[in-house]
């Protein structure tokens, strides 16, 4: 089969329409300035804190003015941050990720040796991802899902999860919207849930290096979230902590994939069969009281 | 090739820019002695030559499957090694740029990103956000109780 759709250039795309471009940078140089103005905050939870970061004042900001929340009410906010601004600014996301790359590898570069002789728990910890089927199987079938369990809860469901259960029972399938749903859920909410849980996870009393470890999950924006609220409340381990969460995030992003395959999907599969008469069996107990009434 | 080049790198600058300006403001409010211009200049510049460069590696190597994101930290992991004689001058430039300033313009740009899945999320159940949320607790701590015992195993912490 020949392939005769050319795949649009995304770059292309963005550079031709130099005027959304053009507004999308001012849109986002504003935002900046104000984050970085609100600067950091520290605040006393309880037993620890939790460390604000101009990061995700970003996110919120840029999240709020887009024609879904404010912009239904602000009609000059609508025509600014139009359809197509939206579009570009998702390719800009992956550009202006790189910088982000770069400081990364000067952070795993001069600490190699502490990195490779921690490899062992590097390694193992990858299987710790599946927290999720352990965790969030049951509770999503306790909760009436069907199928769609098994989708949202099979990984933390980045695009390359997205591609696997997408290829295998089609992204339309129940399995897909589950996928979907927590795919969403980690564009809109993870850097604000990481962000928030990185600084207050060392009150769990788990080392600030174990935690630096997990927060690698093959996200670039919620590592760099729950990383860096984990290093600005340990300051003294910071090097170390963003060399390994760098680390880890990178380890994810080679084996996350084959992890999904060969290990979190049967795993939910076989569970969902062990499980599924149990739950059912709930389910039509519900259902003949229903019945009664 | 080469005019998609020069736009990469034009919307590189553009960012370079938001990063030094961004990294001014929190000095100025933090009172951290200023770095001074020529030398952040030179910093940020460092950084997106590198950028371009990954940029350039994942599109030369399209079957890797290695996004650029993982090519720049390769690189910059590489330069900064410690046994390599590229390592001093290099970690001298990067280190006038701030870590937590590149992170400002990708969430902001991220935030507004979102926008276009605003609506498909409202059709979410409430189900699939309180799974989500239990599935992001799952990995983070499923992962630092194993990191958490493995370490201690190795007498690390």
């Amino acid at each position: 089969m020949k392939e005769n759709k050319q795949p649009v250039d995304p770059f292309t795309e963005a550079t031709k329409n130099s005027s959304a471009l053009f507004k999308l940078y001012i849109i986002v140089f504003i935002i900046v300035i104000i984050s970085e103005l609100i600067g950091i905050k520290k605040f006393a939870v309880g037993p620890g804190s939790v460390v604000l970061l101009p990061m995700l004042y970003a996110v919120i900001i840029g999240l709020v003015i887009t024609p879904g929340i404010l912009g239904k009410y602000i009609q000059s906010l609508k025509s600014l941050v139009s359809e197509e601004v939206m579009e570009i600014a998702g390719i800009m996301v992956m550009l202006s990720l790189l910088p982000l790359g770069v400081k990364y590898g000067t952070l795993v570069g001069p600490n190699i040796v502490k990195v490779v002789q921690a490899g062992p728990a590097f390694l193992l910890q990858e299987l710790g991802n599946l927290g999720t089927v352990f965790i969030g199987l049951p509770l999503a079938m306790a909760l009436g899902l069907k199928r769609e369990a098994i989708g949202a809860t099979v990984s933390i469901c980045r695009e390359p999860t997205l591609g696997v259960i997408g290829e295998r029972y089609g992204i339309n399938s129940p399995e897909g919207t589950g996928v979907l749903g927590t795919y969403m859920m980690g564009t809109v909410l993870g850097t604000i849930f990481f962000g928030l849980l990185g600084s207050f996870a060392v009150n769990t009393g788990i080392h600030p290096y174990a935690l630096a470890m997990a927060s690698g999950m093959g996200s670039g924006s919620m590592m760099t979230a729950a990383s860096s609220s984990l290093a600005e409340t340990v300051p003294a381990m910071r090097d170390t902590i963003l060399a390994y969460a760098a680390t880890s995030n990178m380890l994810t992003g080679v084996t996350g994939l084959y992890s999904v395959v060969f290990l979190a999907l049967p795993l939910s599969n076989w569970l969902y069969k062990k499980w599924e008469p149990i739950f059912d069996r709930r389910e039509k107990a519900k259902g003949s009281v229903n019945d009664v009434k | 090739m080469l005019s998609r080049t020069i736009n990469q790198s034009k919307m590189m600058l553009v960012i370079g820019m938001m990063i030094l300006v961004g990294q001014k403001i929190s000095h100025l409010i933090t009172q951290k002695p200023l770095v001074p211009l020529g030398q952040s200049f030179l910093g940020i510049l460092t950084v997106l030559v590198i950028c371009v460069v990954a940029l350039k590696l994942k599109e030369a190597f399209p079957k890797v499957k290695f996004p650029a994101f993982a090519w720049a930290t390769m690189i910059a992991l590489i330069l900064s090694m410690p046994f390599m004689p590229t390592s001093k001058f290099f970690l001298q430039y990067t280190g006038s740029v701030d870590f937590l300033a590149t992170t400002t313009p990708i969430l902001a740009f991220a935030g507004i990103s979102v926008g276009t899945k605003l609506t498909q999320l409202k059709k979410i159940s409430w189900k699939l956000v309180i799974i989500a949320m239990v599935v992001f607790i799952g990995t983070y701590f499923g992962s630092a109780l194993v990191a958490q015992f493995v370490l201690k195993m190795q007498g690390i912490i």
